[in-house]
C-alpha cells in the first residue's frame, strides 16, 4: 500500500511540474512574458525583431475595425493594419484578443507590444500610453430607433443611453448629456449593440461605422443616426518608454500613408475614403 | 517595469465602490431568498409530485446547471425583449441569479431529503400524514440541517458569481470597478481593492450563515447536525 501511494505521489508531482512548466513557457493565447523590458532600455523593438514575433491587441467585437469573419477568424481594418505592420517588420503576428476596456491594460501589462484597436487619441489616454501618428479617423454618433425623438444632446435627458466602457463615447457622451440621462454601461460594443436592438436602451453611443453595421444587419429595428457627438483620429499605442518602437511606428505610418496602403485598408473595410491624416 | 501605485485614486472613488458592493449584497441575499424558496418547492415536487411534474423539474434543474450563467443572463436581458418581456438590468440580474441558484439548490436539497432516514417517512405515512405534511414536519428540518454547509458554499458562489451580471450592465461591484479602472487607468489598484471587498463580503456572509445555523439548528436541539462542534 505504501509503495503504491508513493508511486501515485511521484506521478502526480511529475505531472504537476510538467503542467506548470508548460503553462508558464508557452500558451496558445499571448500571456505576459518574463516581464516587459524596463522603459528606456531600448529593448522592445530589438526583442520583437529577435523573437521574430510582434503581439498586437485585437478587439474583434468592434465592426468594421475588428470582427470575426465567417470562419471565426479575426478580420477588420485594424486587424488588417496589424498584419501590415507585422509584414513590414518582417515578423510573425500574434493577436491578443481583448475587449474595449482591456485594450490599454493589456498593453501596459505587457501582454501586447502595440495596441492597434481603434484607440482614439485623447488627453487621458496620452497620459498612460504613447501614441503613434494617427492612421485612421472615426466619428462617434448617438444612434437609436427612428421613432425616438433625439435631435441633440438636450434630448438625451430622461432616456436610457447605452455606452461601452473605456471607449471614446464613454469619455465624451456623459459630459454632454444633461442631468437625468440614464447612462447604462456595457463591457463590449457587441453587448451595447444588442441592448439597442432589443430596446433595452433608447439609444446608444458608438462609432458611426458600428452604428451603420448594426442598422444594416437589423433592418427591423429601424435604427438611424441621431447626431454626431465628436470626431477623432485613432492611432497605434505603445507603452511609455518604448521610444524605439514608437519611432518605427512613426516611420511606418509615414511610408504607408504616402504609398496609399493605409487608405486602401481603410476604404476596404469602412467603404469610406480616408481623410487627410495629420502628423503627430 | 516601474509602476507607481496610486491607491489615493481608489480612495477618492470609494463611495462608488461601496454603492456597487451594496448592490452586490442586495442581489446576493435577494437571489438567495427567492432561489431558496423556489428550490424548496421544486425539491418537494421532484420527490413527491406526479411524474410529468417530476420530469419538468428535473429538466429545469439540468438546463440551469449545464448552461453558462452568462448565457442565461443574456437570454433574460437581451432575448426576452423580443418576446415582449422587457426589464431593467438589475431586475434581470436578480431573476437570473435566483433561477440559477434555485437550480443548484434543488439538487442540494434533494440529496438532503434523500438522507432523511426512510423509517421516519414510513412512520409518517402510517400515522396518516399527507405527503405535504411529511415534507413539512419530518423532512425539511433534517434535510436542511444536513445540507446547510453545501447551501452556504453555494451562497458564497452565488455572491462571487454576481460579478457576471456586470455584462448586462447591472452596476454591482465588478461593473463599477471596471468602469473606474477604464477611466483612471489604475487597473491594479482598483481590482486589488475590489478583490479585498469581495473577500470581506464573502467571509462576512459565511459568519452570518454560521450564526443562523447555530440559532436555527443547534440551540435547543438535542441531535447533532452537520456543522456540530
Amino acid at each position: 500500500m505504501k509503495r503504491r501511494d508513493m508511486l501515485i505521489g511521484a506521478v502526480s508531482g511529475a505531472a504537476g511540474v510538467a503542467a506548470l512548466t508548460a503553462a508558464t513557457t508557452h500558451s496558445a493565447f499571448a500571456q505576459a512574458p518574463a516581464g516587459a523590458p524596463a522603459p528606456g532600455a531600448g529593448g522592445t523593438l530589438d526583442r520583437i525583431i529577435k523573437d521574430k514575433k510582434i503581439r498586437v491587441t485585437a478587439e474583434v467585437t468592434s465592426p468594421p475595425f475588428g470582427i470575426l469573419d465567417k470562419d471565426n477568424q479575426p478580420d477588420g481594418s485594424e486587424i488588417a493594419t496589424s498584419r501590415q505592420l507585422a509584414k513590414d517588420l518582417g515578423v510573425e503576428l500574434e493577436l491578443v484578443q481583448v475587449t474595449a476596456p482591456q485594450r490599454i491594460p493589456a498593453l501596459l501589462a505587457g501582454r501586447a507590444d502595440v495596441a492597434i484597436s481603434s484607440l482614439s487619441i485623447t488627453f487621458d489616454r496620452a497620459k498612460t500610453v504613447m501614441f503613434a501618428p494617427p492612421h485612421g479617423a472615426l466619428s462617434i454618433v448617438i444612434a437609436g430607433a427612428k421613432n425616438k425623438q433625439i435631435r441633440n444632446a438636450a434630448d438625451l435627458g430622461g432616456k436610457k443611453i447605452g455606452l461601452t466602457r473605456a471607449t471614446l463615447e464613454e469619455a465624451t457622451v456623459p459630459k454632454m448629456a444633461p442631468q437625468g440621462t440614464n447612462i447604462v454601461m456595457f463591457d463590449d460594443i457587441a453587448a451595447t449593440m444588442q441592448a439597442m436592438v432589443s430596446g433595452q436602451v433608447d439609444a446608444a453611443g458608438m462609432s458611426a461605422f458600428a452604428a451603420k453595421s448594426v442598422a444594416d444587419r437589423n433592418p427591423k429595428a429601424n435604427l438611424e443616426n441621431k447626431f454626431t457627438v465628436t470626431t477623432a483620429y485613432y492611432a497605434a499605442a505603445v507603452r511609455p518608454g518604448d521610444f524605439d518602437l514608437l519611432q518605427f511606428l512613426r516611420t511606418w505610418v509615414f511610408l504607408n500613408k504616402n504609398n496609399g496602403v493605409l487608405a486602401g485598408i481603410y476604404k476596404k473595410y469602412t467603404e469610406v475614403a480616408l481623410v487627410d491624416l495629420p502628423v503627430l | 517595469m516601474k509602476y507607481v501605485f496610486q491607491f489615493g485614486i481608489v480612495r477618492d472613488h470609494l463611495p462608488e465602490l461601496l454603492n456597487g458592493a451594496w448592490l452586490t449584497l442586495r442581489l446576493s441575499f435577494g437571489a438567495f431568498a427567492l432561489g431558496f424558496v423556489l428550490a424548496v418547492v421544486l425539491a418537494f415536487l421532484r420527490g413527491s409530485g406526479p411524474r410529468p411534474v417530476r420530469l419538468a423539474v428535473g429538466g429545469y434543474v439540468e438546463l440551469v446547471r449545464n448552461t453558462p450563467f452568462l448565457v442565461q443572463l443574456f437570454i433574460i436581458y437581451f432575448s426576452l425583449p423580443e418576446l415582449g418581456i422587457r426589464m431593467e438590468a438589475t431586475t434581470a440580474a436578480l431573476i437570473g441569479m435566483s433561477l440559477n441558484f434555485a437550480g443548484y439548490a434543488t439538487e442540494i436539497l434533494r440529496s438532503g431529503i434523500d438522507a432523511v432516514p426512510k423509517p421516519q417517512i414510513e412512520a409518517g405515512h402510517s400515522l396518516g400524514f399527507s405527503r405535504l405534511e411529511i415534507f413539512r414536519h419530518i423532512i425539511v428540518f433534517q434535510a436542511l440541517r444536513t445540507v446547510y454547509p453545501a447551501l452556504a458554499s453555494q451562497f458564497v458562489l452565488l455572491m462571487l458569481g454576481s460579478s457576471i451580471v456586470a455584462a448586462i450592465s447591472a452596476e454591482e461591484l465588478t461593473a463599477v470597478t471596471n468602469t473606474l479602472q477604464s477611466t483612471t487607468f489604475r487597473a491594479f489598484e482598483f481590482y486589488f481593492v475590489a478583490t479585498g471587498m469581495y473577500l470581506v463580503m464573502a467571509l462576512g456572509a459565511r459568519a452570518v450563515l454560521h450564526a443562523i445555523y447555530w440559532v436555527v439548528f443547534e440551540r435547543g436541539q438535542p441531535a447533532r447536525g452537520a456543522w456540530a462542534r
